[in-house]
């Protein structure tokens, strides 16, 4: 809990930073991606493993899926509609068949309607999401932050003791 | 001087795309995970199991040992106790020795595929080491539902007993106890009886409700008087068209009286045939309640039925007792975990639970099989083996079950279990299990079929009331019990059972139901038993037959069929005597009711009809004669009107 904490933490210290635009897209991407796929699924580990072994914003990550999986409940109708309509396409039933009985590609869990809807869903929303939240990073920190930045209050507080205390506790345990 | 030196401001390296510093936290977490399963996931395992089995069963489960191996896919589950709920200190079942390992070109597909299990070492009833726990009853739901179960639970249970009381009832018939005394008191307690009172007492005022409307109706003075009317009418040699009128409008109103008797003689009528009708109706109900009263007596002075399935249902309801409890009970566990719409049940939709989270949707999962794949569960072939001796309640079982799997059309082959064996130290031989379960076509069709050559039989109490004692003090017996299961709803059984070599206990508190029984049963070396059933899952009403059921019959038929038949006699005498008189009372007023009605109302309705025709008669006279005569002054007139024509011309 401490640990998922202090990711959070890391999360709203980096948003307001001036760097690591690339992590905090890429964390709140594949957070979509881990919202909208099944909890124990072969995606979700490989999407984990991802995040854990490049260096994307965990806090982001887990913000963005715990989001995302509200999101993809509210959305199983549609996704087990259209899930349904592409597993029940004759033309692309060879290649289903080829799939399930492949290994690994099972444990997807593909030939599942609604996974297969809001897998669908994700992998085709990825980009624009990637895009989308760097664009929405960069357009905060342009507007909100350096907004912030210049207030009065926040000059004063800077130059508090309190701050610079924090500032050191950071630069040696951050 | 010196210039202070300046410290070069440290720059932060540059963090890479990877994150090398995550790889021995992850390194641990792997060898904690590694670690547990190692040392804590078996004992975990087998924890869960045991609950499982206890929440599923009902009762106690005990696992001696549970190993797995995850780079053989393997499970091992050793010493497996099933407490028995109706006898906590033995078990129902314990198995010594389970063991599988499923491939890993099936889990890498995420499908469970076992080539080979191995059941070995199976004991029954078995006595434990402690008590086995046993799940304390469900407490009784509110449901409106729930009073009418417990009676229809009620009502099951007292006509079991009566079957069992049905020797009681010879026996006391035998003694002879005197109806008639008890009779007497009976008096005022016939059904038939109140109805027939209450039914007079309608009668009675309905009577004096038609003697008053009858009054209402035109007597023979109102008719003449009508009749008087109309003959004072002039129907003929009209002067004026003023009289014509005038006649021709005094016979309608006549006319209209006479329609308004008519009319009011007839709705009388047809009230009174209603009335009639209904009394009918109530009577022949009354008369039905004559039928089910001289029954409800018959039952109540325990006059026995001495035919033979209601005395082979006596003897052999007690024994088949524990046998309908056991199916009961698993009847009940099938309906628990057997999908709703297979047994009908209530959907989670209709269910009285006030509050429910709304549950995730689960979408369909698609099987994309092809000939020759996996199927998601497959259990190619179980062995099962057990050898005698090894433990004092271990049988020799030799069997396999063979092809276990979550689809069969996929695979085409039903899932198929046979085991054979005996089991020495219980003295059973012989038995054979066959189970075929198949799933390949529209409706699943489960045929089984379980036989037992010989099995020792001891102290088994058949009959024990009051008035009787039968039980077997020792017999050989042979079981077989064959049927089918169609759609998880159609259910036929048949059980053969064969008693031989048997000692009879038999006794009786009369000396000459002594005498029968003992004569009867002497006589009897091989008792047999079949029960048949056929219906709709759960109800599937049991037919019982024994040859015990015609010898008793014979046997006490010489002695008590004549004490019966004027038994039976004695209660028709008593409730007819007893209503007799009421009903041909009652019967006398109906039909002085329907007497009235013939005389008075269609008496009066005939005199109607003929004043009618007569009022109509004159009419039509009446009618032609203006006609006539208003003809003759036409002609007239016209005949004047060219005489004057005539003389102008000068004709």
């Amino acid at each position: 809990m401490t640990a998922l904490l202090k990711q959070i933490f890391n999360f709203l210290k980096l948003l307001n930073s001036d760097t690591g635009t690339n992590q905090l897209a890429w964390g709140l991407s594949l957070g979509l991606i881990l919202g909208f796929a099944p909890f124990i699924s072969i995606q979700t580990l490989l999407v984990f493993a991802l995040i854990f072994v490049f260096r994307v914003q965990l806090g982001a990550a887990f913000l963005s899926a715990f989001f995302f999986k509200f999101v993809a409940f509210l959305f199983d109708q549609p996704a087990h509609f259209l899930g349904k309509a592409v597993l029940e396409n004759e033309s692309l039933r060879p290649l289903f068949v080829s799939m399930y009985n492949m290994p690994f590609v099972p444990m997807t869990r593909f030939n599942n309607s609604i996974v297969m809807g809001s897998m669908i869903v994700s992998v085709l929303l990825l980009p624009f999401a990637f895009f989308g939240f760097k664009f929405a990073i960069l357009k905060y920190r342009a507007t909100v932050v350096a907004r912030f930045k210049g207030t009065k209050f926040w000059k004063a507080f800077t130059a508090t003791k309190l701050y610079n205390w924090y500032c050191t506790y950071d630069n040696l345990y951050g | 001087m010196t210039t202070p030196e300046t410290t070069p401001v440290k720059k932060k390296k540059e963090k890479g795309p990877i994150r090398w510093e995550a790889i021995i936290p992850f390194v641990i977490i792997c060898a904690l995970i590694g670690l547990y399963f190692h040392f804590f996931f078996d004992t975990h395992l087998r924890r869960g199991m045991e609950w499982a089995g206890y929440k599923a069963i009902g009762a106690e489960v005990n696992i001696a040992n549970v190993k797995t191996s995850f780079f053989d896919a393997s499970l091992r589950i050793q010493g497996i106790e099933v407490t028995d709920a109706e006898k906590p200190t033995h078990n129902s079942i314990k198995i010594g020795d389970i063991r599988f390992s499923m491939l890993w070109d099936a889990l890498l597909r995420a499908k469970a595929v076992v080539n080979e299990a191995a059941v070995e070492q199976i004991e029954f009833g078995n006595k434990r080491i402690r008590p086995g726990k046993v799940a304390p009853p469900e407490p009784v739901s509110n449901e409106p539902g729930m009073a009418e179960k417990i009676k229809e639970q009620a009502l099951q249970e007292a006509k079991d007993q009566a079957g069992e009381n049905v020797l009681g009832d010879v026996i006391a018939m035998l003694t002879g106890t005197d109806a008639n005394v008890q009779l007497q008191k009976l008096q005022d307690s016939l059904p038939s009886k109140a109805m027939l009172e209450k039914f007079e007492k309608d009668l009675k005022a309905k009577q004096s409700e038609w003697d008053a409307r009858l009054k209402t109706l035109p007597q023979g003075k109102d008719i003449e008087a009508l009749n008087a009317r109309l003959g004072k009418i002039k129907t003929k040699d009209f002067k004026t068209p003023q009289e014509l009128q005038t006649s021709l409008q005094e016979l309608d109103k006549v006319f209209k009286d006479g329609d308004a008797m008519y009319k009011q003689v007839q709705s009388t009528g047809d009230d009174l045939k209603k009335d009639l009708k209904t009394l009918e109706t109530q009577y022949k109900e009354i008369e039905k309640q004559v039928k089910t009263d001289i029954k409800s007596l018959e039952q109540h002075f325990r006059i026995p039925k001495l035919d033979a399935k209601s005395l082979s249902m006596a003897i052999f309801n007690r024994y088949l007792g524990p046998y309908k409890a056991k199916f009961f009970r698993y009847k009940a566990m099938a309906e628990k975990y057997i999908p709703p719409n297979l047994m009908k049940k209530k959907s989670p939709s209709e269910t009285e639970v006030a509050i429910q989270p709304h549950p995730r949707e689960k979408g369909i999962s698609y099987e994309f099989g092809r000939p020759n794949s996996y199927p998601l569960f497959w259990i190619k072939r179980t062995a099962v083996s057990s050898q005698a001796g090894l433990t004092p309640d271990a049988g020799n079982i030799k069997g396999e079950i063979l092809n276990i799997t979550s689809n069969q059309a996929l695979i085409g082959k039903p899932t198929v279990a046979t085991l054979a064996g005996d089991f020495p130290s219980k003295e059973i031989f012989g038995f054979l299990v066959r189970l075929s379960l198949d799933n390949t076509k529209a409706d699943s069709v489960i045929d089984y079929k379980f036989k037992v050559d010989s099995y020792a039989i001891e102290g088994k109490d058949l009959v024990k009331t009051p008035d009787v004692e039968i039980a077997f003090n020792k017999a050989k017996g042979a079981l077989g019990v064959e049927g089918q299961l169609v759609a998880l709803k159609n259910v036929t059984v048949a059980m053969d059972n064969k008693f031989t070599q048997i000692d009879y206990k038999v006794s009786s508190k009369n000396d000459i139901a002594d005498q029968i029984l003992k004569a009867v049963f002497n006589g009897i070396p091989v008792v047999t038993l079949t029960v048949d059933g056929q219906g709709v899952f759960p109800n599937v009403p049991l037919s019982i037959n024994s040859n015990l059921g015609p010898e008793l019959q014979k046997g006490f038929e010489k002695q008590i069929q004549a004490k019966i038949d004027e038994a039976r006699k004695k209660i028709e005498a008593y409730v007819n005597e007893e209503i007799g008189k009421q009903k041909a009372r009652v019967e006398a007023e109906i039909n002085k009711l329907k007497g009235q009605f013939d005389s008075e109302v269609k008496k009066a309705e005939a005199q109607l009809n003929e004043q009618k025709k007569q009022a109509e008669a004159r009419i039509n006279q009446a009618k032609k004669d203006a006609e006539n005569q208003g003809r003759k002054q036409l002609e007239k007139e016209g005949q004047k009107a060219v005489d004057e024509l005539k003389k102008k011309f000068g004709w």
